[in-house]
């Protein structure tokens, strides 16, 4: 297929500024039997996140003496994606996102507090449309929260890329198969640290910094939403009865 | 009283406490919670085992010398067979007192009692002490208004018997759910159909 021009008139193909997030809109405790669960949608990508533990880690060698091991499965259903996605079970490409998933929650989980124990995080792509990657880490991030899991921060995850000149934020898979740059990023909000990043193509250092200052405000917005859909079950209930201490 | 989430700052000194963690002097809280005149009410939370804490838990494995107890969590009760009264066979439900936690964070539990027949259910360990309540007010008004035997330990298992067992769960479901709302004990009773014993209400 010959490249397609992503951006007419300052515009997107979908129609968005090349600031602009796509819509995104979080559910949590959907899954009755994990720790913690949340159900994302943003845009058309549709991701289920799912915690389990701590437990005893199994087989036992593979425990920590001094921390709790985390374990994670990201995989796509094999409905997910008209292209080559499509095969289920664990490709390459599932196996690195599972990496570096694994060392984003590391990174963020207390772990210490938990030696020779395992938490398992499960991402599961329903549908996919282009940084599947960071709405498994985003929405991961919610299900953790709510698993009384202790962690230092809910950290958030976006993509940014360029087109010609253009730095854009939150591409689609179109976007993402035919610019010239694509660089997911996770960050935890409260002190900016790093905890992903990933880059295909390449960028000047201004390109990269306009980047960096763009998720950063995406940030900002993506923060609001996931804190947001914690508190909102438990917000709804206080609203009904009050809440017990006043 | 507010809601806080992970990595949300809660004092600016450096306290230690459970479900919290200190960074560049300044405390944070580590799990969603309610901030109440800077106490810390987990809405969502684990069990960290303490001495003297009452469990329910289920006979995992006879090791012959010893009795090795699934407490909901990453790490197992053991039970020394010879303060056992009766033998114990794996999968019967027990209730103990936690004696001693070891290095290895092994649970080590005496004081232990079996529970025949019944039915086990697990909640968040956080939800636990409002499923008890003040002075016990919650579990009394489960129990006379279920009228069902139920045993609740610290690290989230309930041990239920009876003929009410449906209502039961229903109860402590609803509870579990509308832990961190007022007036519940109220609800409970209009529920269960007891009178309320209970003069304050929001406790």
């Amino acid at each position: 297929m010959e490249k397609p021009q992503l951006i007419v008139n300052g515009l997107r193909l979908d129609g968005r500024k090349p600031d602009e997030l796509r819509p995104i809109k979080i559910e949590t405790d959907i899954i009755k039997n994990a720790s913690g669960s949340a159900y994302m949608e943003w845009g058309n990508n549709k991701v289920i996140a799912a915690v389990y533990g701590p437990k005893e880690a199994l087989p036992k060698h593979t425990g920590d003496p001094e921390k709790a091991i985390v374990k994670c499965v990201y995989s796509m259903t094999p409905f997910s994606s008209l292209e080559e996605h499509g095969r289920s079970g664990p490709n390459r490409r599932a196996i690195e996102i599972s990496k570096v998933t694994k060392e984003v929650f590391e990174n963020i989980i207390l772990v210490e507090n938990f030696p020779r124990s395992e938490i398992d995080i499960f991402i599961e792509i329903l549908q996919a449309d282009g940084g599947t990657r960071a709405a498994g880490i985003t929405a991961a991030a919610v299900a953790l929260a709510t698993s009384g899991i202790p962690m230092r921060d809910i950290p958030y995850a976006v993509s940014a890329g360029r087109v010609g000149d253009t730095v854009i934020i939150d591409l689609n898979k179109l976007e993402d198969n035919y610019s010239d740059a694509d660089m997911p990023v996770a960050i935890a909000p409260r002190n900016n640290e790093i905890l992903l990043m990933q880059m295909d193509g390449g960028l000047t250092r201004e390109q990269f910094k306009k980047a960096l200052e763009m998720i950063k405000n995406a940030g900002k917005v993506i923060t609001k939403i996931q804190r947001e859909a914690i508190k909102k079950p438990y917000e709804d209930l206080i609203n009904k009865y009050g809440a017990k201490y006043e | 009283m507010k809601i806080v989430l992970p990595g949300d700052e809660i004092l600016d000194r450096p306290i230690h406490m459970e479900n919290t963690f200190v960074e560049n002097n300044k405390t944070y809280t580590a799990v969603l919670a309610m901030l109440h005149d800077d106490k810390l009410i987990p809405l969502e939370g684990l069990w960290y085992p303490k001495v003297g804490d009452k469990v329910v838990g289920r006979v995992e494995e006879d090791k012959f010398s010893i009795y090795e107890i699934d407490l909901n969590g990453p790490y197992s009760g053991l039970l020394i067979s010879k303060f056992v009264k009766s033998p114990l066979l794996v999968g019967d439900i027990i209730e103990a007192t936690v004696k001693e936690i070891d290095r290895y964070n092994t649970i080590i539990l005496y004081k232990s009692r079996k529970l025949y027949g019944g039915k086990l259910i697990s909640v968040k360990p956080s939800k636990i002490p409002r499923i008890i309540g003040r002075n016990n007010t919650m579990l009394k008004q489960l129990i006379e208004g279920t009228k069902c035997n139920i045993s609740v330990g610290a690290n989230g298992y309930i041990w239920i018997k009876g003929n009410n067992i449906h209502l039961a769960i229903k109860a402590i479901t609803k509870i579990a759910k509308e832990a961190h709302t007022g007036g519940l004990t109220n609800r409970i009773s209009d529920m269960l159909g007891v009178k309320n014993g209970e003069t304050t209400t929001n406790s």
